[in-house]
């Protein structure tokens, strides 16, 4: 579903993102571990076409990112870091708006702002404006707008960002069951949220990919077998870490 | 959730009709346009213009009115201009600045519409809200017809001058708000540049630059080739002249386009 080949992107003489391939199927939960600035959220991006690779190529269900954008962006759902939402809408309103700005229309639309209002337990707060929903809310508000119109592709930054810690379960569990068919890919810092539920993790520092893997794959091939995905990790960024943070090719 | 569908959303390719295409094409750039008319009238940023505007306009008018004693609207046509050099930049200066202060430009983007949908349906729900506000001057149409006989052809070609001269503004307008993140500098140089379009054509500011360049006729040559006055001037004297259309359109074309060449260029 999603083929990542050879991906590099530069601000200028910074490389935020350094020749970085893989791929996930569909079925496959797939974790995006590093630290801040690692180059995960740029990552995204270029999935979800808001970037361009300066070089490399991504498919996403079988659409280039590049030349075929607006195919690539019907199939995804995206949830943005930061959580983007129109902060004067109210929840309803935003809900249907993106339904109609994906191809939504009547009876369609109808179920599917119905099916995601559950499935994202936003009904209490739809009449709401969002600048007036709790943190959690507003990320359950974009999570329901990255799933109104089924998408086969899932990208999420940071999506249990502001979540509590019974907010954090109920996320994975909504993973588990949109995982029959879908690509998902999500990006965090917490370990935790990766062992609880992915199958695959992708760790990335200094924009390089570091590990491609099972959890318990990566702390083997690390040297830390039975190790957590936390210890393994840490293990690996500051085994790569270079003297400095310079990552210009300059 | 069930297994994803395929998405319900058709495939612009050839097995898909002209026709469904361009409905499928109109119908994103609706989506826009109400999202961008709720933006407007949820908050009293409308309701500030709107009263500001024709509070302004009207008085201004109804001064020269009493005091000229004549039945027709050309002062407010004359004086037009220049209100819509503040105003329509303080339409226009937030269209682009607040979904990047609001970080939702990233999901506007990712949201499958042409980058080309989205500028026309910014731009077109900022043309009815000025045209919104410009049937707020109706009542002076009224108040003279029931007081004398005034040209109607005339006023009526006036207001398709002032239609297409709002348009030109909000064009650049919204272009120059794509340039920048600041709301202020999208703001001064949209008034700049309405200052400079309007002002080219007036004689005075023609002479002292032809005074300044005898041999270029600098003047004359801004007058002539890009000031707005001459075309906008032809709809308020009656006439309704194709080159002067022409103008209006190809300049809206322009900076309409140069605004979707500003968002691709984002993604790079």
């Amino acid at each position: 579903m999603i083929t990542v080949e050879s991906v590099t992107k530069t601000y200028g003489s910074l490389v935020a993102v350094d020749d970085v391939s893989f791929k996930i199927a569909a079925g496959e939960i797939v974790g995006f571990v590093g630290p801040n600035g690692a180059g995960k959220s740029t990552m995204l991006k270029m999935l979800s076409t808001y970037l361009y690779p300066s070089s490399g190529t991504i498919a996403v269900a079988g659409f280039d990112a590049v030349t075929e954008s607006l195919e690539v962006r019907r199939r995804i759902g995206y949830l943005a870091g930061d959580t983007p939402l129109y902060q004067d809408m109210r929840v309803d309103e935003f809900l249907r708006f993106i339904g109609r700005a994906r191809g939504l229309r009547g009876a369609d639309l109808d179920r599917a702002f119905d099916q995601t209002v559950d499935l994202c337990g936003v009904g209490v707060v739809l009449a709401m404006r969002i600048d007036q929903c709790s943190t959690g809310f507003r990320q359950r508000v974009g999570l329901a707008s990255a799933l109104i119109h089924d998408p086969p592709i899932l990208l999420l930054d940071e999506p249990t960002h502001g979540f509590d810690p019974l907010q954090v379960i109920a996320f994975r569990e909504l993973l588990q069951k949109l995982r029959p068919g879908r690509a998902i890919l999500f990006s965090t810092h917490i370990t935790a949220d990766v062992e609880a539920i992915s199958d695959r993790v992708l760790i990335i520092h200094l924009g390089r990919l570091l590990g491609d893997g099972r959890v318990d794959e990566l702390a083997t091939a690390a040297g830390l077998p039975g190790d957590s995905l936390e210890a393994t990790f840490a293990h690996l960024v500051r085994a790569s870490a270079s003297p400095s943070l310079d990552r210009s090719h300059a | 959730m069930p297994e994803p569908k395929t998405p319900k959303v058709q495939r612009s390719d050839s097995s898909t009709g002209r026709p469904a295409v361009v409905a499928g094409f109109a119908s994103g750039i609706w989506v826009v346009v109400k999202r961008e008319m709720g933006a407007y009238f949820d908050s009293p940023i409308a309701y500030i213009y709107a009263s500001v505007f024709l509070v302004l306009s009207s008085t201004t008018f109804m001064n020269s009115f009493f005091l000229d004693s004549i039945v027709d609207m050309s002062a407010y046509f004359d004086l037009l201009p220049f209100l819509l050099i503040p105003f329509v930049p303080a339409m226009t200066m937030r269209t682009w600045a607040e979904e990047h202060a609001q970080h939702t430009f990233e999901l506007l983007m990712t949201l499958p519409l042409r980058s080309l949908q989205v500028v026309l349906g910014k731009y077109a729900a900022a043309l009815l809200f000025y045209l919104l506000i410009l049937a707020g001057t109706t009542p002076i149409v009224i108040m003279l017809v029931w007081l004398g006989s005034p040209d109607l052809g005339l006023i009526f070609s006036s207001y398709l001058g002032a239609l297409f001269l709002g348009a030109f503004f909000l064009s650049f307008g919204l272009f120059l708000s794509g340039l920048t993140h600041n709301q202020i500098v999208a703001f001064v140089l949209a008034t700049l540049m309405g200052f400079a379009f309007v002002v080219s054509g007036h004689e005075k500011v023609v002479a002292v630059l032809d005074g300044l360049s005898p041999g270029w006729q600098l003047g004359t040559w801004l007058f002539e080739s890009l000031s707005v006055m001459p075309h906008y001037e032809s709809f308020t004297r009656g006439v309704l002249g194709l080159g002067s259309a022409l103008y209006f359109l190809l300049m809206i074309g322009f900076f309409v386009w140069m605004n979707e060449v500003t968002l691709r260029r984002n993604r790079f």
